[in-house]
């Protein structure tokens, strides 16, 4: 039979098909004859949603082209029918295309509100976009458009809903600890410990995130400016204060306009790491907040060619987070300058790689690669050997975060290095490529570099472990399949093998506490290895990120008591029980959002970063290059929906929360919700819950209620 | 003249004129009187970086309207204070000890638990230390042999290096001593130094240092061991078929619990291990009879050693066989029943003090609580009085510190295992505060006082052996 003959049969189908119910059959049959256009014409108001969202999530599943491709169809069909909201996140999935799609989306309607809720979204992703003359003409409404994409409302959002669930009293560490449930343990030595201080300093951060308050660095009341703050930033020792200082941005976050006037006055002191902590700080709090005038640009600018290395690295890495994912062209210039001097010392090197890859995230530009392919085949062999080394291939991976072949010339390049790094850049690259696109094949790939037995010295199964992790987060079953195949290389790798298996279970799960991840992490936070005990406990902090989690808790207080003559292993217990608390349980580090479909290429680069860091603990975290945990910063996000009215002012109205229920291919229109409960907004969103309207007074600007959602009176609606 | 507005934290000035003929700092100064921050700590945000003191208005292009963004704070800035914090990191290792609140572990040097958890139990007796330090190197007492000499040396040394330091000590010479002395600790199987009994090693080495220890003020010489653990008793011995009875006087350093299939807490095993039965000949009958043999205590040590009778010799398997029974045993330990008539005489009036002493406490507690509720001066100052005797009555009495017959638990010997000669042993010691401190080897930990009483047996964790007791005086 001639093609068109059966054409005219797959078209005949297709409109039966989707006249009845039966949308996931009509995709299928096109995808199978390739023609996936031919949908376009066969959907209607009724089915497109159905339609869409079988697309998209059967898009997770299609090799290379074909994902792309449904996906453009979905984006196509949305804006068919004017789900904007929708259409826009279907842009930001398509990287490629982003930026154009975008605007499409903008240019398509004239209403302003819906254009206030496109930004709010864009900025939720992380987004840097500007807001031109395309997008709006009016310039009163560029600048509103522009604030909202700068996130500059963001801290305000956060504390309505801190204060909303009564959180605004600032905690301190001993209310994290909670000793007093443990009997007597706790160390009670007159004297302070610097490393146990230290642990304090990060934990006070974590827990009272952006609340812009709280008990050790902030004080009581800023007239008395050399009170508190400065006993307890003296209370560290050398490095330790740089983090002390820094732990200041942390508490303001987001907040630029006080966290900037606070951390001014720790830029004129004369102590070094103080001044380091400060620049860093001021990065902490910039992160993900642009504003016109580039303050932090400005300021850590100044301080990048000081001659003292730790300022130097204070500023660089300051940079690298405030302008994460930013891909702004001044910053190319200023860091790729200290990478290629000879003059930097290794440390200083390693943090303009990493600032550079954070900041060019995903961006796949090849002068940087360069550049850091550069600083790479430079190294002499005993700098090889340095622990922190293992820094660059991530940086140089960070480049070209999932963007999965554009990797592959600069793999190609990283062939010719030595063999020391090799490998490790190697898996390092392909493994931070594929992240969050669950390709399978490398899932495989990589396993089988963890069934080999490596030659002593050898370091890359690390990675590789963290690979499989990072690239089967994508969805749920790969993810459930990946703790499986984790098990069993618990069982039966080699300790190198081993230490990494935790930080991977830390990553599939982020602040997404599951029951069975939690037990084996639990039973691996008792390992007679150090580092498998130490990443285990980590770990713990990382699935219970801002969660509350009561049982983590509890699992950590108990640690806290096993290990109270462990130094290191109580610093490690101490920032677990900071992250399980973080923002006092209204933060996510997950990077995915939007009921778990966009993922955030700053958060998983943030994330990525402190993990490879991990991997090595005790030369990075537990030695002097502790304040590498503050790039987690970059994954911080309240999981929280606030509603706002069509002034942006905060509109309590009632919501149903419970487990999102997965509707793919059901027909009619199923609940999607279940074992709900109703709440006033702000309400907080825990990892597979979903929201819904409780009231028909309002008509959502998204169809995905996360973070700030426009609601719109509705029109048709009539108080009884 | 262009105008803009500057935003300083969360205010915004509008409408500042900028004199562009003017340099920069003029601009600063003008922003000085409106905020109060220092020209020289303003940081302007323009175009390209941060506002330059020598910078041209004309290159930076500045626009009329546009906002610029100062920051700085007048806020004094951060010193360090003179005198930084002392950190236990920086500490030398001796000082870290009293930050760490207990002393060190002992390493195991091949099957020594046994000895460890002996030196363990015996170190937490501060008499025992005193008396020892005041040992000396060269003076040997008489009668007294030098591998005695020696394992006193070695007994004072190691617990010297276990006050001092904050690592595990390694008690090498104590060990060779040991052996040196008792050649059955030396007791090899396949090449390797066995396993031994820890109650001998307990016995030996306190039979040891009270022959070696003697004070030289009291006469007879009654060492300071002696007075520190020995037990005085008198046994009567009496057979049922002649009528025949005896008294008899010895000295032990522990009593033993028996334990048989009625004794279920340490009271019992101790009455029984007091009653025995034997054969011997009788004189009067002129064939051997069966005497019981009953014990009272006569005299009271300081500190009472109480032994669980755990092992017996099996024959067929040829070993030492435990008897896991779950006995029971108190945090506080009355042993007035075992004591003979004079030493119950003895002991009324301080035990009468001790319960004077308890009771005006809760006394003084009920008294308090009606003070706070009605106002009765009369009754208050009349019980004030009365503690107020008692107290002075306690403080002459404490001087001569009389016995009571209580006994506070203070030190556990564990062993955890089927077999005296196998297993592990694990001494658990009583500190100061009041928190207990689990010696495995090495390996100090911290434990709970009611994970100390699940030591009474019944299972396979970690049995009490040994129970050291110190007396409540007054």
């Amino acid at each position: 039979m001639p093609i068109d003959a059966l054409m005219e049969l797959v078209q005949q189908i297709v409109s039966f098909h989707m006249k009845h119910n039966a949308e996931p059959e009509a995709v299928d049959l096109l995808m199978e004859v390739e023609d996936l256009d031919l949908l376009v014409e066969h959907v209607d108001s009724t089915n497109y949603k159905r339609t869409c969202l079988y697309l998209t999530s059967s898009s997770k599943y299609l090799p290379a082209p074909d994902d792309m491709l449904a996906l453009d169809i979905a984006y196509t069909i949305y804006m068919k029918f004017e789900d904007l909201a929708s259409a826009l996140r279907i842009a930001l999935l398509l990287d490629n295309k982003s930026m154009q799609y975008v605007k499409q989306v903008y240019t398509a309607t004239d209403d302003l509100l819906l254009k206030k809720q496109f930004s709010y979204i864009i900025a939720r992703h992380g987004l840097a976009m500007e807001i031109d003359d395309e997008i709006t003409a009016d310039d009163n409404d560029k600048e509103v458009l522009q604030e909202i994409v700068n996130n500059t409302k963001l801290s305000e959002g956060y504390l309505t809903l801190a204060r909303d669930i009564e959180v605004m009293e600032p905690k301190s560490p001993e209310d994290i600890y909670k000793v007093h449930l443990i009997d007597g343990r706790g160390a009670s030595s007159s004297l302070d410990s610097a490393r146990q201080n230290l642990a304090a300093t990060f934990v006070n951060a974590f827990v009272n995130a952006g609340f812009g308050q709280d008990k050790l660095m902030t004080g009581p009341s800023d007239s008395s400016s050399s009170g508190a703050s400065g006993n307890w930033l003296f209370k560290n020792k050398e490095h330790g204060k740089a983090s002390a200082a820094a732990s200041l941005g942390m508490i303001l976050l987001w907040d630029t306009d006080s966290g900037l006037a606070q951390l001014d006055k720790y830029l004129h002191s004369n102590d070094a790491h103080v001044v380091a902590g400060a620049l860093l700080g001021i990065g902490i709090v910039t992160c993900g907040v642009k504003n016109d005038c580039d303050p932090a640009l400005a300021i850590l600018t100044e301080y990048i060619s000081k001659d003292d290395p730790n300022i130097r690295i204070g500023a660089i890495l300051g940079l690298g987070i405030a302008y994460a994912g930013s891909h702004k062209e001044e910053l190319k210039t200023h860091l790729s300058t200290v990478l290629g001097d000879s003059q930097s010392t290794l440390e200083v090197l390693i943090f303009s790689a990493i600032a550079l890859g954070l900041v060019f995230v995903g961006s796949c530009n090849e002068e940087i690669a360069q550049s850091i392919i550069l600083a790479l085949m430079e190294r002499s062999e005993a700098e090889l050997a340095e622990p922190i080394i293992r820094l660059l291939p991530v940086a140089l991976g960070l480049l070209y975060l999932g963007k999965q072949e554009s990797a592959e010339a600069t793999a190609e390049v990283s062939k010719t290095f030595d063999e020391k790094i090799r490998k490790y850049c190697d898996v390092t690259l392909m493994s931070l490529a594929y992240a969050g696109t669950g390709n399978v094949l490398k899932v495989q790939k990589l396993l089988g570099i963890c069934s080999q037995h490596l030659e002593k010295g050898e370091t890359h199964q690390g990675p590789a472990v963290i690979g499989i992790a990072l690239i089967s987060m994508a969805e749920e079953l790969g993810a459930e399949m990946a703790v499986r195949s984790l098990e069993r290389l618990l069982q039966y790798g080699e300790q190198n093998i081993r230490r990494a298996v935790p930080l991977a279970l830390g990553i599939l799960c982020i602040s997404n506490p599951k029951v069975n991840v939690m037990d084996t992490l639990s039973r691996l936070s008792h390992d007679a290895d150090a580092d498998v005990s130490m990443a285990a406990i980590i770990s713990l902090g990382l699935i219970g990120a801002g969660t509350n989690n009561a049982r983590i808790a509890g699992m950590l207080r108990n640690l806290s008591s096993y290990y109270y003559k462990e130094a290191a292993h109580l610093f490690c217990v101490r920032i677990a029980q900071g992250l399980v608390h973080l923002g006092k349980g209204l933060l996510t580090l997950s990077p995915y959002h939007s009921d778990r479909f966009l993922l955030s290429p700053m958060a998983l680069g943030g994330l990525v970063t402190v993990l490879h860091a991990c991997l090595d603990m005790k030369s990075t975290i537990l030695g002097k290059y502790h304040y590498i945990l503050y790039i987690i910063v970059l994954a911080m996000q309240p999981r929280m929906l606030l509603t706002v009215d069509e002034d942006l002012k905060p509109l309590p109205v009632p919501v149903r929360v419970g487990q999102a229920v997965d509707v793919v291919g059901q027909a009619g229109r199923p609940k999607t919700i279940t074992g709900f409960q109703t709440h006033s907004t702000p309400v907080l969103l825990a990892a597979g819950e979903r929201a819904e309207l409780a009231t028909e007074k309002y008509i959502p600007l998204s169809s995905v209620l996360e973070g700030f959602v426009i609601l719109k009176k509705n029109p048709e609606y009539h108080e009884d | 003249m262009p105008t803009v507005n500057v935003k300083w934290q969360k205010e915004t000035f509008q409408g500042i004129e900028i004199d562009t003929s003017q340099p920069p700092i003029v601009f600063k100064s003008q922003l000085y009187t409106l905020t109060g921050v220092p020209p020289e700590r303003q940081k302007i945000m323009v175009k390209g970086g941060i506002l330059k003191d020598d910078a041209d208005w004309f290159t930076l292009g500045v626009k009329d309207g546009q906002k610029l963004m100062m920051i700085g704070t007048a806020d004094e800035i951060v010193k360090a204070p003179e005198k930084g914090p002392v950190f236990v990191e920086d500490l030398p290792e001796e000082e870290q000890v009293v930050a760490l609140g207990h002393s060190a572990g002992l390493y195991n040097l091949g099957n020594t638990c046994y000895m460890n958890s002996t030196l363990q139990c015996l170190h937490s007796v501060p008499e025992l230390k005193s008396a020892l330090l005041s040992y000396s190197d060269n003076v040997r007492g008489n009668g007294v042999d030098q591998a005695s000499h020696n394992l006193t040396v070695a007994t004072r040394n190691t617990f010297g290096e276990l006050d001092q330091s904050v690592r595990p000590v390694a008690p090498l010479l104590f060990l060779q001593t040991l052996r040196k002395k008792y050649p059955q600790f030396a007791q090899q199987q396949n090449n390797v130094y066995m396993q031994q009994d820890a109650e001998e090693c307990w016995a030996q080495l306190v039979y040891t240092l009270s022959q070696t220890i003697m004070s030289e003020t009291s006469e007879p010489p009654a060492g300071p061991v002696k007075e520190l653990f020995g037990i005085d008793l008198v046994s009567r011995v009496h057979c049922a078929e002649s009528g025949e009875e005896s008294l008899e006087r010895e000295s032990i350093y522990s009593l033993k619990c028996h334990i048989s299939h009625d004794v279920n807490h340490l009271h019992e095993g101790l009455k029984h291990g007091l009653k025995s039965e034997l054969e011997k000949a009788s004189p009067s009958l002129g064939r051997t009879a069966l005497y019981t043999r009953e014990s009272r205590i006569n005299e009271l040590p300081r500190y009472l050693t109480v032994q669980f009778v755990r092992f017996f010799w099996k024959r067929e398997s040829n070993q030492k066989a435990k008897i896991l029974r779950k006995v029971d045993y108190p945090l506080e330990l009355d042993v007035y029943d075992f004591c003979s008539d004079e030493l119950k005489q003895k002991l009324q009036a301080p035990r009468q003090l001790l319960r004077d002493a308890e009771n005006a406490k809760f006394g003084l507690k009920a008294q308090g609580k009606a003070n706070s509720s009605k106002e009765n001066e009369g009754s208050s100052s009349s019980a004030g009085e009365s503690s107020n005797m008692d107290i002075d009555k306690a403080d002459s009495s404490a001087r001569n510190k009389q016995l009571t017959g209580i006994y506070d638990l203070i030190a556990v010997l564990t062993h955890k295992g089927r077999s005296a000669d196998s297993g592990h042993y694990v001494g658990w010691v009583k500190q100061d505060d009041g928190k207990w401190i689990e010696f495995d080897d090495d390996n100090p930990s911290i434990r709970k006082e009611e994970e100390i009483l699940k030591l009474s047996g019944g299972g396979d964790w970690h049995m009490a052996y040994i129970c050291l007791y110190k007396a409540r005086v007054i």
